[in-house]
């Protein structure tokens, strides 16, 4: 029935907050089983874009779509399909663990065993079983991702929208997040993730989209907008880095 | 001119001074207003609010000068000023919170001296609202002195209400800091706990003396009372303009001299906790990881108190909320200021009467009461309307983290009937005890009916007007460990959004008072069905509509309750 959508739909999206444009008319067309790359430099309206998409803020102006039902008119069928870890976000980080999966298992209105069942796998598989009845807020900050990872998870949504999956993440935590989205992809569940560790996303995805003051600048498979270049080059060119000259701060160096 | 970065200048080059911390404070506040303008709005309301006690504070302290009669001058300048110093010390802990513009935790990187810090900080404090309100109420006193006295008694009377504002600011910043510290750790909170409800409870106590206090026609009495407050630091700085003025020159460099070694312990003390408070900030310690899992995800959630809750959607909102309110040492003190005022305030107003007053040589004694039902009504009234008027900012002790039931999309009914179940499994109870209590106190069981049904009315529609309240005027709390901190200009919004809550709530609950008045004897049996009639469906109803509102403005709440960073 939703085979003809794309997993997730954007036109026109724009926000302005207190005078200064964050989001400046976005459009994107997540496939349905792809692997997509948001790229763009700190400020650049990723943040906004990816709460605007999953219902976290209301645009200014355009509309959202998850495999053809719009997030802003229908967003309980909308919120079904998605799966979703914010940045900069707490989570309801005086519960163990266990107990916060359970809370978004139950949120999302799951069978209290199937809950049971699958926090078990995943707190085991995200190595987190150790932790016990320690508070998430005393988990390190890979812990939160990957406790974070595991509530959009749990619920098997159709479409997995990250801010940020690979921020503070240590090498061990990251490979185990990577084989997890890969396995999540391969098995046809479509991921869109925000990142500016051009590596990983070189790694990952099949498409990438690179945002630059709330605009698209490129857009397409990664091996169109890459060309015979590396990703990072036409990032930094696309994006309009500035390189030191070597005059100012001379004092840096001795 | 290359100065290499490792070579650190040998020292500062410009000394920080409290200049800087006052310049830094109002920068702040002024960066809040920016575009905001209901804030500007809600902050001259409530410096509106302010200068109105300011006036009619100084009209009190200056009345015995205006009216060139001496014998009430040490009685109003030791127990106003006494009460002004306990309310600074009080008041943060149980109602409004310190205002945390500067939060101490900042500066803890920057290579302050900690003197620096401490008089920074403290001078910063002085900027506000309500030292400008309490100054110029006091200096009602200063005026008081001049008249009796002459210019030398004004002088001194300015100086020691200048000290006497002093000591209010530090105790107020010491005790909450103190308290903030001990809250803060998992370990002691207990025990914090219980000094809090202690702390709180003196409250009580003190009022039911200063009730019988007003009562007592023995003025000469009293102002020998207040002569020993006056040698105590609560009013040592307030009175000694009074004793110029009365001929005790003498006494003033000494109750000077109290003043100033109490403000000194006080910064003292202070100055320890604020050390602990910037590196609490830091790190809280890694809390020892606690094993012995039992049952699976779902059997962990649910508490004790919410173990017949279904498991469901509603069950995992009740679930975590009942987890929140022991857990959060922010909701946790609110549990607590419940208990204690939800116990000690009906005791006050229902022995306020005839009956408990100082007697003789006998002192305090435990009289008949000459309570009524409406008084008991009121009473009641009083205590629902406190308990849930704590909802009214529900959303904000949440923060950021109530995005992830925006993306579960819970819709707002369930969300809202969900938090009132989880906060009555705590506060029901402690409600049933006061009416209880209340009417065994009284030595009236036969009213326990009258109690336990004011009380289950005012509640259920105090929760229905918090829902609404807690809907459309959520505002942020800053995400420090310190239960106490607030947001800058949240301070004043706070206050308003409690009062304009509290009032609606009891205008909805004003048909108990009627019925207890009107009814009679009849009443005493129907209170209890009709109160619990009234207050479940008053709930219910108000749950259903602000349900509907919050449906409409999720996104908008999690926006307003996001800490701006």
């Amino acid at each position: 029935m939703t085979g003809e959508h794309p997993a997730l739909a954007l036109r026109g999206l724009a926000k302005r907050f207190d005078g200064t444009i964050a989001v400046a008319g976005v459009d994107l067309d997540v496939p349905a089983g792809s692997f997509y790359g948001l790229l763009g430099p700190n400020g650049a309206g990723k943040t906004t874009t990816l709460s605007m998409a999953v219902g976290l803020l209301r645009p200014d102006a355009g509309s959202a779509w998850v495999l053809g039902h719009d997030v802003w008119r229908d967003p309980v069928t909308a919120k079904r399909l998605l799966g979703v870890m914010p940045d900069g976000v707490r989570l309801f980080d005086r519960l163990t663990g266990a107990e916060l999966l359970a809370y978004n298992g139950l949120l999302r209105g799951m069978d209290p065993a199937v809950v049971d069942q699958r926090s078990a796998e995943l707190l085991d598989v995200l190595a987190l079983g150790d932790a016990g009845r320690t508070l998430v807020v005393d988990y390190s900050a890979g812990m939160k991702k990957k406790i974070g990872l595991a509530c959009a998870l749990l619920h098997g949504p159709r479409v997995l929208v990250l801010d940020e999956p690979f921020e503070a993440v240590d090498p061990v935590s990251a490979a185990l997040i990577r084989d997890i989205l890969t396995r999540y992809a391969a098995g046809g569940g479509t991921v869109v993730f925000s990142s500016h560790v051009m590596e990983v996303v070189e790694r990952l995805c099949s498409h990438v989209a690179i945002l630059a003051g709330g605009i698209i600048k490129r857009v397409g498979t990664i091996d169109e907008v890459r060309g015979d270049r590396s990703l990072e080059q036409v990032f930094v060119e696309v994006v309009g880095g500035r390189t030191a000259t070597g005059e100012e701060l001379s004092w840096l160096s001795r | 001119m290359a100065l290499p970065v490792t070579a650190a200048p040998a020292a500062p080059v410009r000394a920080v001074s409290a200049r800087h911390f006052v310049r830094l404070k109002l920068r702040v506040m002024g960066n809040n207003f920016r575009g905001q303008g209901w804030r500007v709005a809600l902050f001259i309301g409530g410096a509106l609010v302010g200068l109105w006690f300011a006036a009619s504070g100084f009209f009190l302290f200056a009345a015995p000068g205006l009216a060139g009669d001496d014998r009430y001058a040490m009685l109003i300048a030791a127990a106003g000023g006494g009460l002004l110093v306990l309310g600074w010390l009080l008041l943060p802990l149980v109602f409004f919170g310190v205002d945390e513009t500067l939060d101490p935790a900042r500066f803890a990187l920057l290579p302050l001296p900690r003197r620096t810090l401490v008089v920074g900080l403290f001078t910063a404090a002085l900027v506000s609202v309500p030292v400008l309100a309490v100054l110029i109420a006091t200096f009602g006193l200063v005026l008081t002195a001049w008249a009796l006295g002459g210019w030398s008694a004004g002088l001194v009377a300015a100086v020691g209400v200048v000290a006497g504002l002093l000591l209010c600011v530090a105790a107020s910043r010491a005790v909450t800091s103190a308290f903030a510290t001990m809250l803060r750790s998992r370990r002691v909170r207990d025990l914090a706990a219980v000094l809090l409800a202690v702390v709180a409870a003196l409250l009580g106590p003190l009022q039911i003396f200063g009730l019988a206090a007003l009562r007592e026609t023995d003025w000469d009495r009293l102002t020998g009372v207040a002569s020993v407050i006056g040698w105590t630091p609560f009013g040592a700085p307030w009175t000694a303009g009074i004793d110029v003025a009365q001929g005790r020159v003498w006494a003033a460099p000494l109750k000077l001299l109290i003043t100033v070694v109490a403000l000194a312990a006080l910064l003292a003390w202070w100055s320890r906790s604020l050390e602990s408070a910037m590196v609490g900030a830091a790190s809280t310690g890694r809390a020892p990881v606690r094993r012995g899992v039992t049952g699976g995800a779902v059997a962990q959630l649910f508490p004790r108190v919410a173990s017949w809750v279904r498991r469901d959607q509603f069950g995992a909102l009740v679930a975590r909320e009942a987890r929140y309110w022991w857990r959060d040492a922010r909701r946790r003190a609110n549990l607590i200021t419940i208990a204690v005022v939800g116990i000690f305030v009906p005791v006050m107003l229902n022995f306020g009467g005839a009956g408990f007053v100082a007697e003789g040589e006998q002192g305090l004694t435990l009289g008949a009461s000459d309570s009524s039902p409406v008084l008991v009504t009121l009473s009641m009234l009083f205590v629902g309307v406190l308990a849930s008027v704590t909802l009214a900012n529900q959303f904000g002790f949440d923060g950021s983290a109530y995005a992830a039931n925006v993306v579960a999309g819970v819709t707002g009914r369930v969300e809202l009937r969900a938090r009132m179940t989880a906060f009555s499994l705590y506060v029901l109870p402690m409600l049933a005890v006061v009416a209880v209590a209340l009417s065994v106190v009284l030595g009236r069981p036969g009213w326990i009916g009258l109690t336990a049904g004011s009380l289950a009315a005012t509640y259920g529609a105090g929760l229905a007007v918090n829902s609404f309240v807690s809907v459309l005027g959520a505002y942020s709390l800053p995400e420090t460990s310190n239960p106490f901190a607030m947001n800058s200009g949240a301070g004043v919004a706070k206050g308003l959004l409690t009062l304009l809550a509290m009032v609606t709530s009891a205008v909805v609950a004003v048909p108990m008072v009627v019925a207890a008045a009107l009814l009679g004897d009849a009443w005493l049996w129907l209170a209890l069905p009709v109160g619990t009639a009234y207050g479940l469906g008053a709930a219910l109803l108000g749950a259903y509509l602000a349900g509907d509102v919050l449906d409409r403005r999720q996104p908008e709440l999690l926006a307003t309750v996001t800490p701006r960073r």
